[in-house]
């Protein structure tokens, strides 16, 4: 019998759940024979007892609360289609008839405890024979044996235990990528070479050593070539061919001086070696490549996380329910044909643009097109893919492929595909442009004073000045101070692609807001009650009787009211119309005026902005009480960042809702932002592309499928996710909605380190300057090479990261 | 002194084991995930029994 944990801590007057650390309702479910016990939901009992059943109860003694709230709607056949040949084909990366392997993605993993149970599934279904989790990815990898299990069975008992995989179309066919392992097999022929060539230049170091020296200088010499031969042909591959990518699109980035220093470089050493007139650089050389990679390593570590790239496949379902002739089939989406007829349930997402046949459709397309509101849809109307029905099942039939729906289209439209730019402006690249006409001259220069007294050392001054030139130091700085911000920002839940975003987010000088929700919160609402206050005894049953619901504002609704657990008898929900119940001996309506038994006559009297919201009214044993009214609810912290932002920044609003919130908006963000209602996507995307074309840096805040184009074309397209778990459109960040407060700091942090960036850039310039005084004069010695390059390179990267650190120190980040 | 030659094929010798070793890890993905084997390492198997 496994132990109890402890009982939960006791606040004042609730007590948290054993699973998921949950408030309980006032009466706890509780399970029999542990008192110590509470449970929310019979959700979260019924995963504790699964787990305990097989003495995994290890679970909760890993993480505090490790558990989630379990909410998922149990829809009897929704993995069927895993059954399906084509997925499975798909899905599985090794198959045979004793064992079967595939990586699942599931997003809720979110600490040790997770790791534990999901590595532990063994236990609860003996046909899976290892389970191994990758968590930075967040994906399981499985091994399960087809003849005692199935595929289906494995993600059922997933789902069971609450960590639900997400399957999706874009998912399907993908293997599990392998980080790029290029880069580290190029630091790591790069370390070999440069640790075995540093010791063979060490007696070139010390006088002591000379007569090593004289004898073993050549052979130590040539060998130390042969260990850069490697060097240059695999690891400094990267510097060149982006050295040279931007040379054919007419652009001197970062990388054609780096490469132009380590040819300078190379050479030199090559020819001091075969005419045996010195050691050659070929330490410094190795060195230099080594630090670099470190560089880019640092750079490409915190992208693999999160997938920035999604597209609308990622959106869709795998399967839907296909109704044919002989029942309900389960198909793959992609198979789905004009004419055919599919069910659509609860909180499912219409895959394909299709005709209601059957049914009340309440659609809900805020993530499609930004209206707030689930829109109504009878028998016989057109119903676009993208939507989520919410409310009862309905049947469908397809007018158009997926592939040629209007979502798709819209995605597919050039005008949604961020034009990848090849020139990416960054610091580092700008000045590095100046670079390579600065040090040609300086080189040229040497050239032309020495050359007429001693044509020798001119040959010596000239690589001397291109090799000390090369901005080894510069190439880091941007990396390391990057790279910090990074994880900094992490840490503040706002993930960025890649650190050059950083660099946008600093530079940007208008921020465009979405309204649904990005400016408001989507989970909340306000709740007004009008009329005659409700007694507790009231409240309870009208709170009962809209738990039964799946209706939004039904569950918006319970979520106000008091927690309680009491029966509803009768329970009835007329679509559109309201429900009914009868609550301890009350008859309770909940529903729109004419279902509470009021005329319809009295809305049209109020002014127009207010019949825009959403009212509820409740009618308890036949008396009309009184109505709830909704509003959209704005973030919290929305007027404290708005009041930052708009002394720096040109703000502007994008709703696809309409003006309803003119006033309200107008007060929040002042005078000079400009709102702009009933959007379409493709008006945000020319809105965005019009500021773009008046010079301006444009941040675009959004969160739905209606902001995509925008989010692709601003300069940086953040997207604000309620939960990582979420769908959310290609964009440059994702943001988490409980960090939307803190979006003023983190852009004055990206400021920061753009600063920190420019004060990099002018320490190594510091060394740059002290080699290039000593290059000039032909003074620049393999010994000073060897020093000043490793200093200079460790040096930058402390101090980009140690600034960094302060920055984000200062701002309390 | 020729003792040196025979000393450095040793020490590459070595330093590319190494190198090889390295290539092997890369390859059999023990960089693809740094945090998990962390975390891993210090589950204990049978909690219940030592309470």
């Amino acid at each position: 019998m496994p132990l109890a944990p402890a009982p939960a801590p006791e606040t004042l007057t609730h007590v948290a759940c054993t699973h998921c650390g949950d408030d309980c309702p006032d009466e706890p479910i509780k399970r029999a024979g542990q008192p110590a016990l509470s449970f929310c939901c019979q959700g979260c009992r019924a995963v504790y007892e699964l787990l305990a059943a097989s003495n995994l109860c290890t679970y909760y003694r890993l993480d505090e609360r490790p558990g989630q709230k379990v909410k998922a709607v149990e829809l009897p056949g929704r993995f069927d289609y895993l059954d399906l040949e084509s997925v499975q084909s798909q899905l599985l990366a090794f198959r045979s008839p004793t064992l079967a392997r595939l990586t699942l993605t599931i997003p809720q993993m979110h600490c040790a405890s997770c790791v534990w149970l999901l590595e532990n599934l063994f236990k609860l279904n003996p046909g899976i024979s290892a389970s191994r989790v990758n968590f930075l990815r967040k994906e399981l990898t499985v091994s399960y044996q087809p003849d005692t299990t199935s595929l289906k069975e494995v993600v059922k008992l997933l789902a069971a235990i609450n960590y639900e995989p997400r399957i999706t179309l874009a998912e399907l066919g993908a293997q599990p990528h392998h980080g790029t392992r290029t880069l580290l097999y190029q630091l790591g022929v790069a370390a070999f070479g440069f640790g075995n060539v540093m010791l063979l230049a060490f007696p070139e170091y010390f006088s002591f050593t000379e007569q090593l020296q004289s004898t073993f200088g050549r052979f130590f010499g040539w060998l130390s070539l042969l260990l850069a031969i490697p060097v240059l042909l695999v690891s400094a591959r990267g510097f060149y061919r982006s050295a040279w990518q931007g040379l054919r699109q007419r652009h001197i980035n970062l990388d054609f001086p780096i490469s132009l220093g380590l040819t300078a470089l190379f050479v030199t050493s090559v020819v001091e070696i075969v005419t045996q007139r010195g050691p050659g650089f070929f330490d410094s050389f190795t060195g230099l490549v080594f630090f670099m990679l470190i560089g880019k390593w640092v750079q490409q570590r915190s992208y693999d996380a999160l997938r920035f790239d999604r597209d609308f496949t990622s959106y869709f379902p795998v399967a839907v329910t296909l109704l044919t002739k002989t029942g309900e089939q389960s198909v793959s989406v992609k198979e789905l044909k004009p004419g055919q007829r599919i069910r659509v349930r609860h909180q499912e997402i219409i895959p394909a643009d299709a005709v209601l046949r059957r049914g009340t459709g309440r659609i809900d397309y805020s993530f499609v097109s930004g209206e707030s509101e689930p829109v109504a849809r009878a028998a016989g109307e057109l119903v676009y893919a993208g939507g989520r029905q919410v409310g009862e099942a309905v049947e469908l039939e397809v007018v158009r492929e997926v592939s040629q729906g209007y979502l798709t289209q819209l995605w597919n439209n050039p005008a949604f595909q961020k034009d990848e730019q090849p020139n990416l402006e960054t610091y580092a690249n700008k000045v590095g442009r100046y670079f390579v006409g600065l040090t040609l001259t300086l080189a040229l220069g040497a050239v032309i004073y020495w050359y007429p007294k001693d044509p020798q050392m001119a040959l010596r001054a000239f690589t001397s000045v291109l090799v000390i030139a090369c901005p080894c130091a510069l190439s880091l700085a941007t990396p390391f101070a990057m790279g910090a911000a990074l994880r900094v920002l992490g840490r503040r839940k706002l993930y960025l692609k890649n650190s050059a975003v950083v660099e946008t987010l600093g530079r940007a000088d208008t921020i465009v807001f979405d309204k649904t929700g990005t400016l408001t919160d989507v989970k909340k609402s306000a709740v007004e009650y009008v009329g005659p206050a409700l007694s507790p005894a009231q409240l309870q049953a009208v709170a009962a009787v809209v738990r039964h619901s799946t209706h939004p504002l039904s569950q918006r609704l319970a979520s106000e009211l008091p927690a309680g657990s009491l029966a509803v008898a009768d329970f009835a929900e007329i679509p559109s119309q309201g429900l009914r119940g009868t609550v301890a001996g009350m008859a309770v309506r909940v529903g729109s005026a004419v279902f509470a038994g009021l005329a319809p006559a009295p809305t049209a009297t109020v002014e127009p902005a207010e019949n825009l919201q959403s009212s509820v009214y409740i009618n308890i044993d036949g008396i009309t009480s009184g109505c709830y009214v909704f509003r959209n609810v704005y973030r919290d912290e929305l007027r404290e960042v708005l009041a930052k932002l708009s002394q720096r920044y040109r703000l502007a609003v994008l709703s696809g809702d309409n003006d309803a919130e003119q006033t309200r908006l107008r007060e929040l963000f002042g005078p000079t932002a400009e709102l702009h209602f009933r959007q379409t996507p493709q008006n945000k995307l020319d809105y965005i592309a019009q500021l773009k074309q008046q010079g301006r840096t444009v941040i675009m805040v959004g969160d739905g499928l209606n902001d995509a184009g925008a989010l692709q074309r601003a300069d940086a397209g953040i997207a604000l996710t309620d939960t990582l778990t979420n769908f959310s459109p290609a964009c440059d960040a994702i943001l988490e909605a409980d960090s939307f407060g803190q979006l003023a700091t983190v852009l004055g942090f990206s400021r920061d380190c753009l600063r920190i960036v420019l004060a990099t850039f002018v320490l190594s310039f510091c060394y740059n300057g002290i080699g290039l005084t000593l290059a000039v004069q032909g003074r620049f010695t393999p010994i000073v090479s060897a020093i000043l390059m490793p200093i200079s390179s460790l040096s930058v990267m402390v101090f980009a990261t140690l600034l960094v650190r302060l920055a984000a120190w200062r701002r309390g980040l | 002194m020729s003792i040196i030659f025979l000393l450095i094929g040793i020490s590459l010798l070595v330093a590319l084991t190494f190198l090889a070793a390295f290539f092997w890890a890369v390859r059999s993905g023990q960089y693809e995930d740094d945090y998990t084997p962390a975390v891993r390492m210090l589950f204990e198997d049978e909690i219940e029994q030592d309470e």
